[in-house]
């Protein structure tokens, strides 16, 4: 069966400067993949290479089966990945609605028209009143989305996110900066908006890791030092001697 | 051979005057991110204040005073203007420096009135240093070399030996470091656009009595120091010397050229059209240099924004 | 479907689903009865000029407003529909073809469009400094090829015409300005109830998130770079659009109406009128359509005047007029409007008192610098005196002391007041 999302010995240098050394990672269909390591491991930029917004210095991406060498991050979207963003990247202008039903433009064929209203169609009505309600900001949908709370915030990116119907779903340190209880609660957004999709997820909080994840992948320093199921790598000895160590004492 | 010799310090002066702009310019553009469209009208008020002192004190005076003038009105522009605007966040930095540029033509007109002054070439500098081939070069073309020159190495030296000019080069990058770091960076930042507008008077005092001293003059030099800097690179120091040295020897050899396009294009095997007063492109055939020459920097700076989108010089945070 | 009960935007903001009738049928209406109401000649011809205005800065607020993007050379687009329609003019005139003049302004929609593809085609890549500067050069380029290429745009002299060279158009020869006005305000109706209706379709909304995020607007399956392009080939259409009726009107088009001064202008404008409401636009160009009509004949200043205001628009006020006006809404909302009255009549009154005592001295100091020697009479607010004595500055300098201190006293009441009436009351959420 093909691989979800297929890395296979991807390298990236910014000058002289490797970040990425050789990372080759098979992440299947609907598996709940996440991502772990000390900072400057690599991990946004590993993001980053696999959405398109870095060009590869060697080595290829395989979205489905199809290459993603020199694609744009529109075209790789347009194949069925999405991502959210480490710091909250969404439209501050815009109420939440207008933010929710933009994501749903494109998936619904509308393309770059100018002969239809948004406000017309049922359609982008609904399916945006359906994904305010799984995010839970019916009640906020008027707003600018620029005055809503860092996690209400959070929560619209996802629903950005997963809006476009895209199978595999890559998210940014989720729940950074977030106390327990908005934790939990993403947590669970998470789980139930990825339902039969495929995730991809850069994660700092190990609670939220070993919680959701089916495998882990250990970034250090630019390469994969370790993947397979959560319980294997926390008791794998190069993880925890290279990051998890006191963390994981500390976590439970 | 000899005109190549004319032609190649008409453009050098133009050149250097291009730059002491440009690089006043590209300095506040590396500084604090704002092109600052107005900046062509601190020139003008540089050649307008040394006028002013001229009739008074003389030129020499005129030449001295009005550049500090002109520093001080520009950084109070920055302390009480620009940085209100800067919250807004860029266009609307860019707008209020266009603005400014159309109130100080006003200004300008209201005080001095439309026409041009009288703000001539000093005495003691009225004469003909020497003559190439029958062309006779002013002592005052000389001076001007000269003083763009000092300037230059002046702006070198402050930058890369002194310590003022090391703050301001890390400034220049990550302002909010050095501002941890203890230093100032507000008063960084007024010094610098008081500087950048410093320099634009200067090349008001000196270029005040060759090209005019009229309410236009911002405007006709404005647009040609926004394309050099696009040119050469937008925050690159050299970039801005490379392209105003270049602009400034382009437009001069067309013009003293009179190249015609029909000779081009002949040249290149298209035959000249009978009836050339009916044909719908008789203009383009009768296109000649010296016509051209102006609008020259433009086609350039196009070009280069389609090929070379950096600049000649510039680097990637453009 | 739609809850009003926690919208802080009105209506009249992108983003809300209804489609209120109520302010384009008083517009229509407005249109046809003014006329009646100001029916010199002059009167008519100021209308024409704010109504081709308007179309062009609504037209460049798709770009500014609505897409975020900056551009200084956007003259050109409405300077070449217009060059464009004046020689199909001429050429109708001379070769007899069959074509309305009511048609006209489509043809100059296209040709602006053309344009538009070609400039947008390498300008739309970027969005902050380089499309700004892209648009500076373009733009200074084809004003100063203006002169050069004589057989296209006339030279010093430009192109001029005959409006009513063609078939009349059921009878009505576009003789008189009535009739061209009639026309214009055909076109202005549609022209900007389409703009409208582009904002609300996929491509509209899009241009909105592009500008607030073109990063993210990739995300969404969106390639920033052709929302921005189609935007632009839609602005140069209406753009077009308002240069064929400018042709239609004036009958000359000359290099004035491609090179920057224009651009600059239009900026001026948009921004003056606010350029995150649709309708600012419409505000700018009738504020300073009649600024500089009415204004001019006052006083040779004007333009320093426009100049200020433009610049106290940037520094404290960005939103623009529309965004003062919409500033006021959540306060009708609350209905605590009332709470303002007097608030107002003791800062504003004062304030602008104060305002026009320093335009007097303004004025003063201009006639005593530039007036002819002996001409010692000026005249303002309708009343004759002589600049050089000392009566007349003393007591427009006392005036104008004493309103902008009574200003600065009451300003603090005002701040107040107004927090206060934007207070629900009853308690807040």
């Amino acid at each position: 069966m093909t691989a979800a999302l297929e890395l296979s010995g991807l390298t990236k240098s910014f000058g002289k400067t490797e970040i990425i050394r050789g990372v080759d990672l098979s992440i299947g269909k609907n598996e709940r993949h996440a991502i772990i390591g000390p900072n400057g491991a690599g991990k946004s930029t590993l993001f980053n290479l696999i959405t398109g917004r870095f060009a590869q210095t060697g080595g290829t991406v395989s979205l489905h089966g199809a290459n993603l060498a020199g694609k744009q991050p529109y075209e790789i979207n347009r194949m069925g990945l999405s991502r959210s963003f480490q710091i909250t990247n969404i439209f501050p202008a815009m109420t939440v609605f207008e933010n929710v039903r933009c994501s749903l433009l494109w998936s619904m064929g509308y393309k770059y028209s100018f002969w239809n209203l948004v406000a017309r169609s049922k359609a982008l009505t609904e399916g945006a009143e359906a994904i305010l309600e799984q995010i839970n900001l019916s009640e906020r949908r008027n707003l600018p989305a620029g005055v809503l709370s860092y996690a209400e915030q959070r929560a619209l990116e996802i629903g950005i996110t997963i809006a476009g119907g895209a199978d595999v779903i890559m998210l940014d340190e989720p729940t950074a900066g977030m106390s327990h209880s908005e934790t939990d609660y993403i947590v669970e957004l998470i789980r139930k908006v990825t339902e039969g999709k495929t995730l991809i997820m850069v994660e700092h909080d190990m609670g939220v890791v070993f919680g959701l994840a089916d495998y882990i992948s250990v970034l250090v320093y630019g390469e994969i030092i370790a993947t397979g199921r959560p319980e294997e790598v926390r008791s794998n000895p190069k993880v925890q001697e290279a990051y998890l160590g006191e963390v994981l004492e500390a976590e439970h | 051979m000899e005109l190549i010799l004319v032609n190649l310090i008409d453009g050098l002066v133009t050149g250097l005057l291009l730059f002491m702009l440009s690089a006043g310019l590209t300095l506040i553009f590396s500084m604090m991110g704002v092109l600052n469209f107005a900046h062509a009208s601190f020139y003008m008020l540089g050649a307008y204040f040394a006028f002013q002192i001229s009739l008074a004190l003389g030129f020499w005076m005129g030449l001295l005073i009005a550049p500090i003038v002109v520093g001080v009105l520009g950084a109070g522009v920055e302390r009480y203007g620009l940085r209100r605007v800067h919250q807004y966040g860029h266009v609307p930095e860019l707008i209020f420096t266009f603005g400014l540029a159309l109130l100080i033509e006003e200004v300008v007109q209201f005080l001095w009135g439309k026409n041009q002054m009288a703000y001539n070439v000093p005495e003691v500098l009225n004469f003909t240093a020497f003559a190439i081939a029958g062309n006779s070069i002013p002592a005052y073309k000389i001076f001007m070399i000269f003083i763009s020159i000092a300037i230059f190495i002046g702006l070198l030296y402050i930058l890369t030996k002194t310590r003022v000019g090391m703050i301001i080069q890390a400034a220049l990058s990550y302002p909010k470091t050095v501002e941890a770091l203890g230093h100032n960076v507000p008063l960084v930042f007024m010094g610098v656009f008081g500087v950048g507008t410093a320099l634009a008077g200067v090349a008001g005092v000196i270029a005040g009595p060759v090209l005019g001293t009229f309410p236009g003059m911002a405007f006709v030099l404005g647009s040609i120091v926004f394309v050099t800097i696009v040119i050469g690179g937008l925050g690159s120091l050299w970039g801005a010397l490379v392209a105003s040295l270049l602009i400034g020897w382009i437009t001069t050899f067309a013009k003293s050229y009179n190249i015609l396009m029909s000779d081009i294009l002949n040249a290149v095997g298209i035959a000249t059209p009978e009836n050339l007063d009916d044909n719908i492109f008789r203009d383009l055939w009768t296109i000649t240099s010296p016509q051209i020459a102006d609008i020259l920097p433009y086609i350039l700076m196009v070009l280069i924004l389609i090929f070379r989108p950096y600049g000649l010089l510039g680097n990637r945070d453009a | 479907m739609s809850t009003l009960s926690n919208t802080t935007a009105s209506p009249l903001r992108a983003g809300s689903m209804i489609l209120p009738a109520a302010p384009w049928i008083i517009g229509a209406l407005l249109l046809c009865v003014l006329p009646w109401i100001f029916n010199n000649n002059s009167s008519i011809t100021i209308m024409n000029q704010m109504w081709i205005t308007v179309i062009f800065a609504l037209a460049y607020n798709m770009l500014l407003g609505q897409g975020g993007m900056l551009s200084f050379g956007h003259a050109v687009y409405m300077g070449m529909g217009g060059f464009f329609c004046m020689h199909i003019m001429n050429y109708v005139e001379d070769f007899g073809v069959a074509l309305p003049l009511p048609l006209l302004p489509l043809f100059g929609g296209l040709f602006g469009m053309g344009f538009a593809m070609i400039i947008g085609a390498f300008s739309t890549s970027g969005s902050g400094v380089r499309f700004a500067m892209i648009s500076l050069g373009v733009g200074e380029l084809i004003a100063a090829c203006s002169i050069i290429i004589v057989a296209f745009f006339g030279g010093e002299e430009g192109i001029s015409g005959d409006r009513t060279y063609g078939l009349p158009f059921f009878g009505v020869e576009f003789l008189k300005q009535i009739e061209v006005y009639y026309l214009i305000s055909f076109w202005l109706l549609l022209s900007a109830f389409l703009m409208y209706l582009f904002s609300r379709t996929p491509v509209g909304r899009m241009a909105n998130a592009v500008r607030d995020n073109p990063e993210r607007a990739q995300f969404l399956g969106y390639s920033s770079r052709w929302v921005r392009f189609y935007s632009f080939m839609a602005s140069g259409f209406f753009c077009g659009i308002a240069g064929a009726l400018f042709a239609i009107n004036y009958e000359i088009l000359t290099e004035e109406n491609l090179n920057a001064s224009s651009s600059g202008v239009i900026l001026l404008i948009t921004f003056l009128g606010g350029v995150g409401f649709f309708f600012g636009p419409i505000i700018g160009a009738i504020a300073f359509t009649l600024l500089q009509t009415v204004l001019s004949l006052e006083t040779e200043l004007w333009a320093f005047y426009a100049g200020t205001l433009f610049l106290a628009t940037v520094m404290y006020f960005p939103g623009g007029l529309a965004g003062l006006l919409m500033m006021h809404v959540p306060i009708f909302r609350l209905g605590n409007q009332k709470k303002l009255i007097m608030p107002y009549l003791k800062t504003l009154l004062p304030g602008a008192i104060g305002v026009l005592g320093v335009a007097a001295l303004v004025e003063m100091i201009f006639h005593y610098r530039h007036a002819a020697l002996g001409d010692n009479e000026m005249t303002i607010f309708w009343t004759t005196f002589d600049s050089h004595a000392i009566l007349p500055w003393v007591v427009v300098g006392v005036v104008t002391a004493l309103a902008l201190y009574i200003t600065k006293t009451n300003a603090p009441d005002l701040y107040e007041t107004w927090g206060e009436a934007n207070t629900p009351s009853g308690g807040g959420k």
